[in-house]
């Protein structure tokens, strides 16, 4: 038996030709250089999907979660240390139905991690079913009479749920991603970004040019980023699906309000000189 | 009546401060200097339910409750009706006819019984009907011999907070019970009913009374617990109560999560930044969070898990005791790796493994179940805290990582000569890796490669030897001569020294051997133990002996004699001494 000469680190990515990941790998890379953080001082948390495979493709510290499970260990990390910049990794899978609950529950609390949905409307990693954002009447393999739900709109969501930061943009708007990634990991609270991507391979429909035909940008539009209703207007209309900054409002964030965290992270905290004596009065 | 300790019960609707009052006799109790246990029995319900605290104290250890009672204070007529049984020619009885429209004369008592208008007396002097409760602890205290400013002291800690004139009245009500019962007994009232009372005795410093969950939290604290995350069920949910009251003083950060998976998997993401985490549930939360071990298996994540046992399947009885999730706990996950799980007998037991797990967790970097049941966490024991300050080094921090030619520091390096590894955490230069749900190389980058399969489980598995080192010597009261010798786990331990107590007194000699570590197992006492033991059966809390396979697994030895219970209700030492009578 031959023994493997180690391949080169990170790994190459293993994507299909033509994925949308490629072009959101560049603008992640792109997105965190400009924050000028020590490449240490970044962590990324990866759910289960073909964007998560891009665990091995990376070269900061990072956390390849159990399926749908991303957010919960990013907002126990930023518990555990404020310090670091947290971003996560999920598909429109992950995020939206396996740990929707988690999605739902913790942008409910400002945590401050930026959360980044490959959404390609399909589970692509286990070959092409539907997904909870799969338009009505979609054939695919779990689906072969056409899916009967209605998709599930995430920004609608955000807007009515008290996201503090929600935007779209398409996969393949390198520039306009990186600098929204950036923005996003700037930003002091729950960020979200879905991010609309092809799949040639399971998703054929939804093809790059499809996207340049149905996406439209709110800047054009003069959007104001200041009002939920007006996001959740665009986030509900069907003419087109709208890219930008949906909504983004400045508010604490969860560890900013715990008062244990407001001196340091608990990594700073030492356990070298406990005294539980005051903790023992009450059980005399 | 034995010699020395008294058993007293107090049962009413939940709702009417039946546990607060159950609570202030017990700590009224506890600082006359005697060790106490007590029991509490309420149904699963919101309110209107029977609701029961029983205090069982004495100048000697006392191990569990006890049937047969001393004194029942009997808030309605219900609570007559439902510990009539427990009642004998020496008992008595308090109750309050004026509030129930009781005519005791239908109950036919085997004991006598002291009328006492509790309700009346409270609202005669301007205090509410529940304030109550306190003149039937007057009473309880005069007639057991307890000292009425002990009494005033509990009740002063305990409703401090309400402010002062609420203490002033609850201290009026619980004078007039004292007076009522001085005078009804010197009136002749009750008959040749009497209690020779004991001696107030020394009060350590260093004693507490707590409920297994509370040393559970507390214990986890002194073990250098940092961040606590969990979603509530009963029987576990006073330990996220407890640490939620006490987040600062503790100077730690607890977070009430959306869900048990949301729990579990935040306390991974906390331990990977490198602070002691936790999270607590109960059997069916415990089924949530059963992925997640694994992930803390395979990323090689100190995690502890506290679990309290209530009967299943399913929802099971909520409120109620059992011993039926032993064989989940010791496999639950995908595939295998090691652990530690641990089922401490009493509270004392509860806070010491408590801090042990913390301990444990960081240095073999993986995960402790800490395992109760209802009858531990939410029963108080008497404990010793003798070691209120605590200073704990850090086990496997690589303090400078220096990533290699591929540029990421070998988290899992394979090295024969040393199974754990040494960490790096987030924010340090040079330490980057990757925590891994998958198959890992020693960089943590996922591999499906066949040989590097094989060194990252054998790595894992290194560590088991390493862990068996730590094993201590397992609870053991007993003796070559013992006629039969008792095997247990967890809680189970108070009832068999109870009972082996009550044997002892009547010249009957058995030996209980508890076990508090279950993985890894304690294989070589335990099968020295049966091996030089002339009787042995096995006494757990599940249907189909799961301690007993898990022994005969670990040891190869088939034990035949077993006593069982699974209905919900913790053992008695009276029904285990019928048992082996039988």
């Amino acid at each position: 038996m031959s023994v493997k000469a180690k391949p080169a680190y990170p790994f190459k990515p293993t994507w299909c030709t033509g994925c949308g990941n490629f072009g959101i790998w560049g603008a992640i890379k792109m997105g965190i250089g400009a924050l000028g953080v020590p490449k240490e001082n970044v962590v990324m948390v990866y759910d289960v999907g073909c964007s998560g495979n891009m665990a091995d493709f990376n070269d900061h510290y990072g956390f390849h979660a159990l399926h749908g499970r991303a957010l919960p260990v990013a907002a126990g990390i930023k518990l555990g240390n404020q310090d670091l910049k947290v971003l996560v990794i999920m598909g429109d899978g992950g995020c939206y139905g396996e740990g929707g609950t988690h999605f739902i529950n913790l942008m409910r609390g400002n945590h401050d991690v930026t959360l980044l949905i490959h959404n390609n409307n399909r589970y692509s990693l286990t070959t092409g079913q539907m997904s909870p954002t799969t338009r009505k009447g979609t054939k695919t393999k779990s689906t072969p009479v056409g899916s009967i739900e209605e998709p599930f709109n995430p920004i609608a969501i955000a807007a009515s749920n008290n996201a503090g930061f929600i935007a779209r943009e398409f996969a393949a708007d390198i520039p306009k991603l990186s600098a929204r990634i950036t923005e996003a990991m700037n930003y002091d609270g729950f960020a979200m970004i879905d991010i609309l991507q092809p799949c040639p391979v399971y998703n054929p429909a939804m093809s790059y040019e499809w996207y340049r035909e149905n996406v439209i940008s709110l800047e054009s539009e003069g959007h104001q980023s200041n009002s939920r209703e007006a996001a959740w207007k665009q986030a509900m209309r069907a003419d087109k699906l709208a890219t930008g900054l949906f909504y983004k409002e400045d508010k604490p964030s969860y560890h900013a309000q715990v008062k244990n965290l407001q001196q340091s992270s608990l990594t700073k905290q030492p356990i070298s000189d406990i005294d539980i004596s005051s903790l023992a009065v009450e059980f005399k | 009546m034995s010699m020395n300790t008294f058993n007293w019960k107090v049962a009413g609707l939940s709702g009417e401060g039946i546990m607060v009052s159950g609570l202030i006799f017990s700590k009224t109790s506890s600082r006359h200097g005697f060790y106490i246990f007590d029991y509490t029995e309420y149904p699963s319900i919101i309110t209107g339910g029977h609701n029961t605290y029983q205090v069982h104290a004495g100048i000697e250890p006392v191990y569990a409750q006890k049937e047969k009672l001393d004194l029942l204070l009997a808030m309605n007529a219900n609570a007559l009706v439902e510990h009539l049984d427990e009642l004998t020619s020496n008992s008595l009885v308090i109750f309050d006819s004026s509030d129930d429209k009781i005519n005791i004369a239908e109950f036919n008592l085997p004991c006598k019984s002291l009328d006492l208008p509790m309700v009346k007396l409270a609202k005669e002097m301007g205090a509410t009907r529940l304030m109550g409760n306190n003149v039937g602890l007057g009473a309880s205290a005069y007639l057991l011999g307890l000292d009425l400013e002990i009494l005033n002291s509990v009740i002063h800690d305990i409703f401090a907070r309400k402010g002062q004139e609420v203490v002033d009245l609850n201290h009026k009500a619980a004078k007039a019970g004292y007076e009522f019962a001085r005078n009804a007994k010197a009136a002749g009232q009750l008959g040749n009913w009497d209690f020779a009372a004991f001696e107030k005795q020394e009060y350590p410093e260093s004693r507490v009374t707590f409920t297994g969950n509370e040393a559970v939290a507390l214990g986890s604290v002194a073990g250098g617990l940092k961040l606590f995350a969990a979603y509530p069920m009963t029987p576990s949910s006073s330990v996220l109560h407890y640490l939620a009251a006490h987040e600062d003083k503790a100077g730690i950060v607890v977070k009430h999560a959306e869900d048990e998976i949301s729990a579990i998997n935040m306390a991974l993401g906390a331990s990977f930044t490198g602070v002691r985490s936790m999270t607590s549930t109960s059997g069916g939360g415990f089924a949530y969070m059963t992925e997640a071990l694994g992930l803390s298996g395979v990323s090689e994540l100190p995690l502890v898990v506290f679990e309290s046992m209530r009967p299943g399947p399913a929802l099971g009885m909520p409120t109620w005791t059992a011993q039926g999730d032993l064989q989940f706990v010791v496999t639950a996950s995908q595939d295998e790796f090691p652990r530690f799980v641990f089922a401490p007998g009493d509270a004392q037991e509860a806070f010491e493994m408590a801090k042990l797990s913390q301990e444990l967790a960081e240095k073999y970097q993986g995960l402790v179940i800490l395992l109760s049941d209802k009858y531990l966490s939410e029963s108080r024991y008497t404990a010793e805290l003798a070691v209120t300050k605590l200073s704990h080094e850090r086990h496997g921090f690589n303090q400078n990582p220096v990533s290699d030619e591929t540029g990421f520091y070998p988290r899992y390096k394979i090295d024969k000569e040393n199974a754990i590894s040494m960490r790096s955490v987030p924010g340090q230069q040079g330490g980057e890796h990757i925590n891994n749900s998958y198959e890992h190389d020693e960089y943590g980058l996922a591999t499906e490669e066949s040989q590097m399969r094989i060194s990252q489980m054998d790595k894992r598995k290194r560590k088991l030897k390493l862990m068996k080192s730590e094993i201590p010597q397992q609870f053991y009261s007993g003796s070559l001569e013992d006629e039969i010798t008792f095997i247990s786990f967890g809680s189970t331990k108070g009832p068999l020294l109870e009972a082996q107590r009550q044997l002892a007194a009547n010249g009957k000699k058995v030996g209980v051997l508890n076990l508090t570590w279950l993985s890894p197992f304690p294989i070589e006492q335990v099968s020295k133990v049966i091996k030089e033991s002339k009787r042995v059966v096995v006494v757990e809390g599940n249907q189909c002996g799961q301690l007993a396979n898990l022994i005969t697994q670990e040891t190869g030895i088939k034990l035949e004699e077993n006593y069982r219970r699974y209905d919900g209700r913790p053992f008695y030492a009276e029904e285990i001494i019928k048992f082996i009578n039988k």
